[in-house]
């Protein structure tokens, strides 16, 4: 019997498209702001619920609510940012207080999220908690659909980035703001704005890889929070200082996580799979100890 | 029930919550208003506390009280509670040795889940040490439900009646020793921040490079911080379930760490006061609402705790940005005879 088999395979790419979407946002988040962004685990829930309140009320195919949650979700990062943070930062507040001020966004949309799946269920007899929309995916090549998604998501949102980042005047001006704030509002680059376009790109790839998790399982308000130390293990495996370390981590990760499990599964004893959350645990507790600058901050030491 | 009764009840019930979370605060406020470790991971310190009380405690019961029984004190909780219970409630000194047992294995506990958490990003900068610790979280609730030896698995289990001696006074016994054990750890943490140790922590945590510069090993005193905190969390999480008498893994970040993170921003970090003050305010207001939000049941098209959720959040925001120093500034606190003229000067401006 083959110990890793093409539907593990399958799992672990999916898995890692969707982890890599959400640590791009926050490595890219924490590269601007200075801040880890915990309310990046309700922008992935919202996400969810924007295709699959979509796909059973207005349309039967699920990939219409990506780009509405990608929209949506970016608006939502920006209001956290300009209500929330921004005054917060002209106050001079600390980074602590930055991040206290994201994990209360993350409690008010958790709030929200609920508050719509229990309206969902007793306005219009919906289920709405531990659903999916597997069933209404296609297939293609013998593969669920999602899994070219994902990775085609990935792959697009990736370059687009780059290419922004590297070729446009405000991808420019956008490096500029995350390397020196002070000189960049020096030579009239508008920060605050770059931080706010910076919010809903993280905000619009969250809610995207967010979109997208009904197709691959089941979804409840708490599938963010379920997800969040796994997308910070990628991304500081990544590496916090390298955007693009986001989705080697997220491979990474995903690697360990779907295929690890999936080898010990059939080596010890399928209880293993209890246990899988701890898995990003350990990945991040053993980067932070060998190379907390993480993969992207890994320099090979040449010889002479 | 006559309504004196009702108000005798919600008081009783109050002060518990209350007593709880007043160590738990004092244990955060240890660690982030003093030393300035970012922790939101506390529910694993609290869990860590909680789930050990609940695995050990009734085999401690059953193996010290010399009852002799075949039946295993997870598995078949019940009828083995049925046969230490009454022993615990016709010998009250024996229950509150058990009492005081526990709450060191709770201790020990949280210090040991502060340890592992803290030890992969302890020297790292505060940002990585806070998305570890949150990470660690919730992580307890797995191996909760996932290894079912420790507290019966998803269903959870009882622990044995420390406070049976009371009869139908239990509750009120139970509430008296949790606010006598809160207020001895209050007043140690208000000790604490005059001695040698506090003022280092406060050093740190206002001057990382200046304590480093006056020899201080940074890491060190990190740790004993968390350390400390942790202890506190973990006695906290263990008296909660010797008091409500059971335990399932549904420990969450929600309630045991952003609700005291909430009541030490709102009183005032790094102020002892200021903790007593917020946790008041906070558990006496959260408490109201849940009494009242009977009256909303029906009305609204969902359950009210998710306005709740929001309510918090919104506050929680509400007071970072407008008024993040707290309700209680925080006092200078260097002891008065080693004022220099400089420093009196400091103080009157």
């Amino acid at each position: 019997m083959a110990l890793v088999t093409l539907s593990t395979i399958v799992g672990w790419l999916t898995y890692s498209a969707f982890l890599s979407l959400m640590a791009l946002g926050i490595t890219l988040l924490y590269r601007t702001t200075k801040v880890a962004n915990f309310a990046h685990a309700s922008f992935v829930t919202v996400g969810a619920y924007v295709t699959y309140t979509s796909t059973i009320t207005l349309s039967p195919n699920p990939y219409f609510g990506v780009p509405v949650a990608f929209v949506l979700v970016g608006v939502v990062a920006v209001l956290l940012f300009y209500a929330v943070l921004e005054p917060m930062r002209r106050r001079n507040s600390s980074t602590v207080m930055l991040m206290i001020a994201t994990l209360s966004f993350d409690i008010i949309m958790l709030g929200v999220v609920n508050i719509h799946a229990d309206y969902l269920t007793n306005a219009y007899v919906l289920p709405s908690r531990n659903v999916t929309l597997i069933g209404s995916d296609f297939k293609f090549m013998g593969q669920p659909g999602i899994l070219f998604v994902a990775l085609g998501t990935l792959v697009l949102c990736s370059a687009a980035l780059y290419m922004l980042l590297n070729f446009t005047t405000l991808g420019i001006a956008l490096r500029a703001s995350m390397e020196n704030s002070s000189l960049s509002e020096a030579i009239g680059i508008n920060v605050s704005m770059m931080l706010a376009i910076s919010w809903f790109i993280a905000g619009g790839l969250a809610g995207m890889a967010g979109a997208l998790i009904p197709l691959w399982t089941q979804i409840n308000p708490n599938v963010g929070t379920f997800l969040m130390a796994s997308m910070f293990c990628a991304s500081i495996v990544g590496g916090l200082e390298q955007i693009y370390g986001a989705v080697l981590g997220g491979l990474l990760l995903g690697l360990v996580d779907v295929v690890g499990t999936s080898v010990l599964c059939s080596l010890v004893g399928p209880w293993v799979a209890l246990y899988e959350p701890v898995i990003p645990l350990l990945v991040l507790s053993a980067t932070l100890i060998i190379a907390p600058r993480g993969l992207a901050g890994v320099r090979v030491r040449r010889g002479k | 029930m006559t309504p004196l009764d009702q108000v005798i009840l919600f008081v009783v019930d109050l002060s518990a919550l209350l007593a709880v979370y007043l160590i738990i605060n004092v244990g955060l406020n240890v660690q982030e208003g003093i030393t300035g470790i970012p922790n939101f991971g506390i529910v694993f310190a609290v869990a860590g506390g909680a789930y050990i009380t609940g695995g050990l405690s009734t085999r401690i019961a059953v193996s010290l009280l010399g009852t002799q029984t075949n039946l295993d004190p997870i598995f078949d909780n019940i009828s083995v509670l049925q046969l230490v219970n009454p022993i615990l409630r016709s010998q009250p000194p024996t229950a509150i040795a058990l009492l005081i047992l526990f709450l060191i294995i709770g201790g020990i506990a949280g210090a040991l889940m502060g340890l592992i958490s803290s030890a992969p990003a302890v020297r790292l900068r505060e940002d990585y040490l806070a998305i570890t610790l949150l990470a660690f979280g919730e992580i307890l609730n797995v191996i909760g439900i996932g290894y079912k030896p420790l507290i019966g698995g998803p269903i959870g289990v009882n622990v044995p009646d420390i406070f049976g001696w009371a009869g139908q006074y239990r509750f009120y016994a139970g509430t008296l020793v949790l606010l006598l054990v809160a207020t001895a750890i209050f007043a140690y943490a208000g000790y604490l921040i005059k001695t040698p140790l506090g003022r280092t922590l406060k050093a740190i945590r206002d001057n990382e490079t200046v304590a480093r510069s006056l020899g201080k090993d940074i890491t060190q005193y990190r740790t004993v911080s968390i350390l400390l905190g942790s202890t506190l969390c973990g006695i906290g999480g263990s008296l909660w379930v010797l008091y409500s008498g059971a335990v399932t893994p549904t420990y969450a970040r929600f309630d045991w760490t952003f609700l005291p993170w909430l009541m030490i921003l709102l009183g005032g970090m790094g102020s002892s006061r200021g903790v007593l003050v917020g946790t008041v305010i906070f558990v006496a207001l959260n408490k109201l609402i849940i009494y009242y939000k009977h009256a909303f049941v029906g009305i609204l098209p969902f359950d009210i705790v998710w306005l709740n959720y929001i309510l918090l959040g919104l506050i929680t925001i509400l007071i970072l940005i407008y008024r993040p120093e707290g309700i209680v500034r925080e006092k200078w606190t260097a002891p008065k005879q080693n004022l220099s003229a400089a420093d009196k000067e400091v103080k009157a401006g």
